[in-house]
């Protein structure tokens, strides 16, 4: 108890509350990450007391993986990559005129996703990080392919374009650097090409420079205030739209926590893979993509909950969940902390603090997230040709800053070209993504794999976890097939 | 009229020259310096950086900033570097892996590029194993590897041709045993080789003593020795791989270095700014509490401390069979 009450002194709380409120920032410009963020705001906190410091990470993660879903949903440019899935309902809604009420289910189920990530941290940490040193090559590469089989889920319209889609995303993926020979492919000693496309402008450039693109070339009127309508939701409907899909916030918020957990994936994919199984487990599954409610809530959760998820490993072994946490663990280093496993018995104390910051990020992050909405949803008084032009510069902006690379401006123009033909071609944006995301994931984990069964295939299937993973992919392909079967057995048996 | 006007352009471009060039040598800098750091926000060589860029901005009196120009495994920042001005105005922040960049086939880039400045640190790899290993010293691994049967024994540390994996082949060879008798599991950092030596995926790691510290202090890894030719006075309990009866040390290191071409008395400036960075205290403590190692090599000597590794490393990589 002492430990909560210790974190709302002065010198933490001012910290704290500007690296949020820088966070909503960070998260709202697309191109900057929270990642960056964090690395950035890491030296400063060397003078702090180290609680000061980790509430600023823990602040700033929140508050920036949450504020990348209102770009997304009202720009359709995710944020941070971690608001890619955000974006195909939550612009639909947007466009239906619901763009305040999809933002605001954000930010609820946000909070409440973080919540529960936090809360898992402090009760199963030890459990789920003993669980995920238990995932090596062979159970990354089901967990990649089932990632994968996404796109065949969340893809609306032709299963045919999808997969053309998706294969485009996996075939830009092996651009670069091979991790397993060393080998640059298809950089034909251009050594930009050798650091392979980096997949935030690929995603800046599809979603949100193609529908810049889109506008001009619909010939809308550039004179009118994109969005008139004011940000004003009405409690009830609020209460009544969470309370039918409470099962469903819990369900991506446990899954988005468990991929957190796993030091080889992420925020981002846990968004996606939580759409996807939304969608697979919805009674209204067509709904998805045409602006469901659904498809806001399940991405949204899952996303701050990893962030919870990616500090389990990192205490408990102090083994990094993602990018942040491995910065987080150097930093502990300059405050005197040796992190590692002796960090979660020898430092209770400090555990103690770090679990109240998570959970009193929480309600911070509903005020400033509120706050947040408000003063982007000003942006949006401007006319419309204003907009597309700011849409165009801070795209390029947060490109560049990805690595200070002009090359990277010029990959999200090539690639909002792309997806401004795509979609005239009437071909799905969100599995070329899931390709470029997950493309890596499983080449790697597969030859990496081999390797070290000297090519044998059995380790994919005889261990307990990739054999559970693998049953998961088969059923999911099958379930359809399946549901139908047994309907019209019942169906049948009912005549009789 | 025009004869007279010619004569005083052509008086007052030539004092103007003289002064900007009187002016550069009297007062270098004059203006913000860039330290181009060839890795990623964060992580160790980001952050010895941003410390060094610190101390510099207070000795030589201008903002010294780090930007980031990651990719191509360190080529991408290497390069900008050696392509930069030679006006000692954007400082490179060498890494190991300036030498492995040829070889590799990634770049043209090697040390030759470079006039070096100095070199503030060194890391030696590390042998370690999982705490219920029944090795205790390098050699009685070794001698398990020399007998057990071909690919039994699985390594990692990092990626394809980094400073672990070629620390790893020269270890190997050195003991008389060929570097592909053991599989190598690459893997994009040592964080993530930590990892599966933990869950027990793979047997032998090597990267630097610092970064599995945490583990080994826990008791979950044992560390058998380090590649260096005494040991390490932050960790004494740490032996040496000479200590185990085999003469071979290597590690990781960082430094700065300006392009080819840089005047004498800027690369003087520089090199007496950073001398005086590196003796001070701030910079002795800020290395003991992140867990760096301080080695010290100036102009030449981090020269041709570089180009021995250089030269050396044609013959390790044709052991492994990598690159070009």
């Amino acid at each position: 108890m002492d430990a909560f009450f210790s974190v709302f002194q002065l010198n933490v709380l001012i910290p704290w509350l500007l690296a949020m409120v820088l966070g909503i920032f960070v998260g709202g410009i697309p191109g900057l990450t929270a990642t960056m963020a964090v690395a950035l705001i890491v030296p400063l906190t060397y003078h702090m007391q180290p609680v000061a410091g980790l509430a600023m990470i823990i602040g700033v993660s929140f508050t920036s993986i949450f504020a990348g879903d209102i770009p997304a949903t009202f720009l359709r440019v995710p944020g941070t990559p971690a608001s890619g899935a955000a974006v195909l309902d939550g612009y639909q809604m947007n466009l239906k005129g619901q763009g305040s009420l999809a933002v605001t289910l954000d930010l609820i189920c946000s909070t409440i996703g973080g919540t529960i990530g936090i809360l898992m941290l402090i009760l199963v940490a030890p459990t789920l990080s003993r669980f995920a040193l238990k995932f090596t090559h062979f159970e990354y590469f089901w967990l990649g392919v089932l990632g994968l089989s996404m796109s065949a889920i969340i893809s609306k319209g032709s299963r045919l374009k999808g997969s053309i889609s998706m294969i485009i995303g996996v075939l830009i993926s092996t651009i670069g650097i091979d991790v397993t020979t060393g080998y640059p492919r298809f950089a034909k000693g251009n050594i930009q090409l050798m650091g392979g496309i980096e997949f935030i402008p690929i995603m800046i450039g599809l979603f949100g420079i193609s529908e810049v693109f889109r506008s001009i070339y619909t010939m809308q009127n550039m004179k009118v205030p994109v969005f008139n309508e004011e940000i004003k939701v009405s409690f009830k409907s609020l209460g009544k739209i969470l309370n039918r899909n409470k099962r469903l916030i819990a369900q991506s918020s446990v899954i988005g926590t468990l991929i957190g957990a796993l030091p080889g994936a992420g925020a981002d994919i846990a968004a996606w893979v939580s759409y996807g199984l939304a969608k697979r487990t919805s009674k209204k599954p067509d709904d998805f993509g045409n602006g469901s409610e659904e498809g806001v809530i399940a991405p949204t959760s899952a996303n701050n909950a990893a962030i919870g998820g990616t500090w389990i490993p990192a205490l408990v072994f102090g083994i990094p969940g993602d990018t942040i946490t491995a910065i987080v663990l150097g930093a502990m280093m300059m405050y005197g902390l040796k992190p590692g496993p002796l960090v979660f018995e020898g430092e209770r104390f400090l555990v103690n603090q770090i679990f109240s910051v998570g959970l009193v990020s929480q309600v911070f992050l509903l005020v400033l997230g509120y706050l947040g909405i408000k003063s982007f949803s000003l942006i949006f008084k401007f006319p419309r040709n204003v907009i597309l032009a700011g849409i165009m510069i801070f795209s390029m902006v947060g490109s560049y800053a990805i690595r200070n690379n002009i090359f990277d401006v010029g990959v999200v123009l090539v690639f909002g070209i792309v997806g401004f033909a795509m979609e005239r071609a009437a071909m799905p944006l969100a599995p070329l993504i899931l390709g470029r995301i997950l493309g890596p994931m499983i080449e790697e984990n597969l030859r990496i794999g081999l390797i070290k069964t000297s090519g044998s295939f059995a380790a994919f299937l005889n261990r307990p976890i990739s054999f559970t993973l693998f049953l998961i992919l088969v059923v999911m392909f099958l379930w359809d097939p399946i549901k139908k079967i047994v309907v019209t057995a019942r169906a049948r048996a009912k005549k009789q | 009229m025009r004869k007279v006007l010619l004569t005083l352009m052509v008086l007052l471009l030539g004092f103007g020259m003289l002064y900007s060039a009187a002016q550069q040598e009297a007062q270098f800098p004059t203006k913000p310096l860039t330290i181009v750091c060839p890795w990623s926000p964060g992580g160790g060589t980001d952050r010895i950086a941003r410390f060094m860029a610190e101390q510099l901005t207070t000795v030589l009196g201008q903002p010294v900033n780090v930007v980031n120009k990651t990719g191509g495994s360190g080529a991408v920042g290497h390069a900008e570097a050696a392509n930069a001005a030679p006006d000692g105005y954007t400082i490179g922040n060498l890494t190991f892996e300036v030498n492995t960049l040829k070889y590799l086939g990634y770049s043209t880039i090697t040390p030759n590029d470079f006039i070096p400045l100095i070199q503030f640190n060194e890391d030696a790899a590390a042998v370690t194993v999982g705490a219920n290993s029944p090795y205790k010293t390098v050699p009685e691994l070794l001698n398990a590897v020399k007998s057990g049967a071909e690919g039994k024994f699985s390594f990692s540390g990092s990626g394809i041709g980094t400073v672990w994996d070629l620390a790893r082949i020269a270890m190997l060879d050195k003991y008389g045993i060929d570097p592909k008798r053991v599989k190598y599991i690459p893997s994009t950092g040592a964080a993530p080789a930590i990892t599966e030596l933990l869950g027990g995926h793979i047997d032998v790691i090597t990267c630097s003593y610092p970064e599995v510290a945490p583990q080994v202090l826990a008791g979950s890894l044992k560390t058998l020795a380090i590649m260096a030719p005494v040991r390490n006075p932050d960790f004494p309990n740490v032996p040496t791989l000479k200590e185990q009866g085999i003469d071979w040390s290597y590690g990781t290191w960082r430094g700065f270095a300006v392009p080819l071409g840089t005047p004498a008395n800027v690369v003087k400036i520089l090199q007496d700014a950073m001398v005086k960075v590196v003796e001070g205290e701030a910079f002795k403590t800020f290395m003991k509490t992140n867990g760096f190692g301080i080695q010290v090599r100036v102009g030449d000597d981090f020269g041709t401390y570089m180009k021995q590794q250089f030269d050396a490393l044609a013959a390790i990589f044709k052991l492994a069979g990598y690159g070009v």
